[in-house]
């Protein structure tokens, strides 16, 4: 394991050397308080209509819920966005410029390489999602009761959905020495997982509930609303063990006899 | 100290390398010779354990490098081809880094790494990025990972490729003082290379190895016939012919150049005896004065272009 820790303090470095990753953490940082703020100002916009005259139901509607738990949902669909920028270098571009070749000559074996990668791409998304928490802060200035659960919940669900992301990513970056066509496989991939949950609508019960299943954000929806099902929690961790062995199989499959 | 038994490696349906053998002994410095597209990278990365061969074995101390792949790898430094190592770290950044991954303990890595900047003469680069550095640099900076760890073999992929002459001089330098205590694969399509560092060659040609040996083995059992240079003065070249004609083993003589007086002629003969006596009382007794006579040797270069060119015309008959 000595040698993912070193791979991953490594890649960790050149991340933030590069401007491809101040670029994503500056992007990311902006759509989200994009988001916060909206959120904010809908939750205020309600809350006044609500004085006018009382919904139905309005008493259902909590502070936390209303922004905290949207607002990660709508981190979950930033996902589709940021994940392809931060896995398309990962190992395409140690192939294009032929450090892997060096890499595969170091005591190292190939798993290390490959958990040693995924691990800096997940300590990467930690660090993109560790500022929005101060929101939290936020919310609590704006009024005492903070509902944990939503924001353990959600925060749990966005990583979980983004390693699995990433694993797809990372996969994806192994297939090929272009940055561009790994960002665009692993891009055009997670539209996709993300269009499902649509498209099986149109297809016979039996197979829609079948392809349903596989849709992301069918299993990512309940988080933030601070429901922790092990379903959903299996779902995300057999996808990422599952793109991470494929990952591996691609690494290896130089060590094949034909 | 390694050996290479039977190995061939398949690209898909292409055979890249066919039936190879071969052994290294301990702090042998052996030359992989070949043109482009001969078998050299592949054969150089059977050698580092970047892929396994498709067929035989590689052992390293009687030890197979499929057993235990890490702990074969950590005794081996290799230089690839191209050098690319990671633009944004600076050099001895970058240096520590190959030290850790190559699990050098870590009160020693700041030594080793100190020891290897001095070895190759990069301590004047130290801070600076490796995206900034010139080729010449680069490849220092490769040979110093390389050397990390002391590795007991290491292996040089085309080290001087690319660099200008006083860069290859000076690499040539560090390769011939490294090689002499450290067992040396390097693979070149650059004859002097070789002829100078090398104490054994193996010459690759379209995945086989067409030849092996010292620089002068190789020497020896090419020249299939003899060739003498003769540099004479005076007399009338008619005579020279004729005179030098009358040797039996001679096959035929062919003026090379004339200036005013002086004529310079190539024997070619037989292979045999020396006749060198035979042709300087000849060409005395016919009237020249002799002004130089000696036996031409094959060029490594020579040898090198008859083994690549038979190959081709036996593959094309």
């Amino acid at each position: 394991m000595t040698g993912s820790w070193a791979l991953l303090k490594k890649d960790f470095a050149s991340y933030f050397r590069s401007w491809v990753g101040v670029l994503t953490l500056f992007g990311f940082l902006i759509m989200s308080g994009i988001f916060f703020t909206l959120f904010v100002l809908g939750y205020g916009q309600l809350s006044l209509e609500a004085a006018r005259q009382a919904y139905e139901g309005i008493g259902d509607i909590t502070l936390t819920g209303f922004i905290m738990g949207a607002f990660l949902l709508n981190l979950g669909v930033l996902l589709l966005f940021l994940v392809p920028f931060l896995s398309m270098r990962s190992l395409a571009e140690e192939k294009r410029s032929g450090t892997l070749e060096l890499l595969y000559t170091y005591p190292l074996t190939d798993f290390e390489i490959v958990l040693g990668k995924y691990l800096s791409l997940l300590t990467q998304l930690f660090l993109l999602f560790l500022p929005t928490l101060t929101y939290v802060l936020v919310v609590k200035f704006l009024k005492a009761k903070v509902d944990w659960g939503i924001i353990a919940g959600g925060s749990l669900g966005f990583i979980l959905l983004g390693a699995s992301f990433l694993s797809l990513g990372l996969f994806f970056s192994s297939l090929t020495e272009n940055q561009i066509i790994a960002s665009g496989l692993t891009f055009t991939s997670l539209m996709l997982l993300w269009m499902l949950e649509w498209l099986v609508g149109f297809l016979p019960p039996v197979w829609s509930t079948r392809l349903g299943g596989l849709a992301p954000f069918a299993h990512f929806r309940d988080f933030p609303l601070g429901i922790v099902d092990l379903t959903d929690v299996s779902y995300f961790l057999c996808s990422i063990v599952f793109f991470f062995f494929l990952t591996l199989r691609v690494v290896e499959s130089r060590n094949w006899k034909a | 100290m390694i050996s290479v038994e039977n190995v061939s490696k398949d690209y898909g349906r292409q055979r890249a390398l066919y039936n190879i053998s071969f052994e290294v002994k301990r702090g042998e410095v052996l030359g992989l010779l070949g043109p482009n597209g001969a078998g050299k990278t592949t054969m150089i990365r059977i050698l580092t354990g970047f892929f396994p061969p498709t067929e035989g074995k590689v052992r390293l101390d009687g030890k197979d490098f499929s057993k235990s792949p890490a702990r074969i790898k950590s005794r081996i430094g290799y230089l690839p081809e191209t050098v690319s190592l990671y633009p944004d770290f600076r050099v001895d950044e970058f240096l520590r880094w190959v030290a850790e991954v190559k699990r050098i303990p870590r009160k020693r890595r700041k030594a080793d790494v100190e020891e290897k900047m001095a070895c190759c003469g990069v301590e004047a680069v130290q801070r600076r990025l490796i995206s900034h550095l010139s080729k010449g640099y680069l490849q220092r900076v490769g040979l110093a990972q390389a050397l990390i760890g002391d590795p007991d073999v290491l292996v040089l992929d085309e080290p001087t490729n690319g660099l200008d002459p006083k860069q290859i001089i000076e690499i040539r330098e560090l390769i011939q003082e490294l090689g002499r205590e450290r067992t040396l694969i390097l693979s070149t399509h650059i004859l002097p290379e070789v002829s100078r560092v090398c104490e054994r060659v193996l010459i690759l040609n379209q995945g086989r190895i067409v030849a092996q040996g010292t620089p002068a083995d190789l020497d020896r059992g090419l020249r299939d016939r003899q060739e003498i240079l003769v540099r004479v003065a005076g007399g009338a070249a008619a005579s020279l012919d004729h005179a030098l004609r009358s040797i039996p083993e001679v096959e035929s003589i062919e003026k090379q150049a004339s200036e005013d007086l002086t004529a310079t002629y190539l024997v070619r003969m037989l292979p045999g005896e020396d006749l060198r006596p035979e042709i300087a009382r000849r060409v005395v007794e016919a009237g020249f004065s002799l002004l130089e006579l000696k036996t031409k040797s094959l060029s490594l270069e020579d040898i090198f272009l008859k083994l690549v060119l038979t190959e081709e015309t036996t593959e094309a008959v």
